[in-house]
């Protein structure tokens, strides 16, 4: 029954997603749009490339969309509402987000194109550039709910939200969390402009729709994540648990989208020097300044 | 649920994930087949045919930055159960992580210093 909810959840935040993001994108409102491009996904040919390393080409889009159904599974909606309360759910949260990269290069060593396989190693020196602003924040998370359950670290937020506590993880979060979702400004991968869609270029039909689907999918988890993570969770007045956790997750992963619709693309190499320049000493910054609050404010 | 039954959830539900897409791969083959036409399988290159396979050797323009990721991901795996009982140790767990930090602080300027940070 949990699972069937967690997912219902899941998808469902994904759908509105896409509505909302095509509400931004055209200026029309319309809920049924993912629905019919979907089922026109279906209908249409999915070409398999000239020479192709087949495995890789078929496994990408799969497990890019395993991964992140696995992230969602141990995030909660409520206090009971989670697949699995792992006890080490943070550090599970790294693990599986760490396949991301690893279904990103299968996707563009696949199809044996020049665009999607640049795509691809693009987004290994991406991973150098974003990685250590998602598992240093997450540290000084654990460090104050004393904890890697994800709901203990939720039950920690109860007085006082991290994004208050630790604004400086948050932003660094926020940062990292779009880069490893490859949306714009950090689309490197996948680069319209400049690689002719890059990982995305050699799919088609039916496979393009399960890859589409696992973007989105990977959105919604790392929004969940933020909001688990900094945003207090399922606390709040009035509402449910669970659509404060909704309520907050659309919220964040709504920002993500807006963020990339007003800002230019960022250069690879302006990118990892300004993630190990700035970001890593503010992310350790972050640790010590917690630390020390942990210490000196019971 | 014990440890190993939460595991054993999050294996069915990828086993889950992956006959979804299966079905929906099935789906689409009934819809029709995928028809056969030359040049059709191209990759897509911008008129001009990139050299085939595409599997070649690329300059990796980051490798300094390659060499220190290494070493902030190895102190990842000790700061997460440092951080787990870092209220319990107290103010010992702040100095000793400090002197850990600061170390490989230093390599950082040091690296950057040796223009690790510049695209090679």
């Amino acid at each position: 029954m949990t699972i069937a909810i967690v997912l219902l959840a899941l998808f469902g935040s994904a759908w509105l997603l896409a509505v909302i993001e095509g509400w931004i994108t055209t200026g029309r409102l319309s809920p049924a749009a993912p629905l019919y491009s979907g089922l026109a996904h279906l209908g249409r040919e999915s070409i398999l490339p000239r020479s192709p390393d087949r495995v890789f080409f078929e496994a990408a889009p799969v497990l890019l969309l395993v991964v992140a159904v696995l992230g969602m599974a141990v995030l909660p909606l409520a206090p009971d509402l989670v697949i699995a309360d792992l006890g080490t759910g943070g550090l599970f949260i790294n693990a599986a987000l760490a396949y991301v990269l690893v279904a990103v290069i299968m996707a563009g060593w696949g199809p044996d194109g020049a665009y999607a396989m640049i795509g691809g190693w693009r987004f290994l020196g991406q991973l150098i550039a974003y990685s250590m602003l998602i598992v240093m924040p997450i540290t000084a998370v654990a460090m104050r709910a004393e904890s890697l359950v994800n709901t203990a670290i939720v039950g920690s937020q109860e007085s006082l939200w991290n994004i208050v506590y630790q604004p400086l993880g948050f932003v660094l979060f926020f940062i990292a969390a779009m880069a490893l979702a490859f949306r714009a400004p950090f689309d490197l991968p996948t680069a319209e402009g400049e690689l002719g869609g890059g990982v995305d270029a050699e799919y088609t039909g039916v496979r393009l729709a399960v890859l589409r689907l696992a973007r989105l999918t990977l959105v919604v988890t790392l929004a969940s994540a933020t909001t688990v993570f900094y945003l207090g969770g399922w606390y709040g007045p009035l509402l449910p648990p669970w659509a404060w956790s909704l309520i907050k997750t659309l919220a964040v992963a709504v920002s993500m989208l807006l963020a990339g619709r007003y800002l230019p693309r960022i250069r690879e190499a302006d990118l990892m020097r300004w993630c190990w320049v700035l970001g890593i000493p503010l992310a350790l910054v972050n640790i010590i300044i917690v630390g020390l609050l942990i210490l000196v404010v019971p | 649920m014990s440890a190993a039954q939460q595991y054993l959830l999050l294996l069915g539900i990828a086993l889950g994930v992956v006959c979804l897409v299966l079905s929906l791969y099935g789906l689409a083959r009934t819809l029709g087949p995928t028809r056969q036409e030359q040049g059709k399988d191209v990759p897509a290159s911008s008129g001009v045919l990139s050299r085939d396979p595409v599997w070649g050797r690329y300059h990796a323009h980051y490798y300094g930055y390659a060499l220190l990721f290494l070493a902030f991901d190895m102190e990842m795996a000790f700061m997460y159960p440092w951080a787990v009982v870092y209220k319990e140790v107290g103010m010992v767990a702040l100095l000793d992580m400090g002197v850990f930090l600061a170390i490989l602080f230093l390599g950082l300027l040091y690296g950057w210093s040796q223009g690790a940070f510049r695209r090679q």
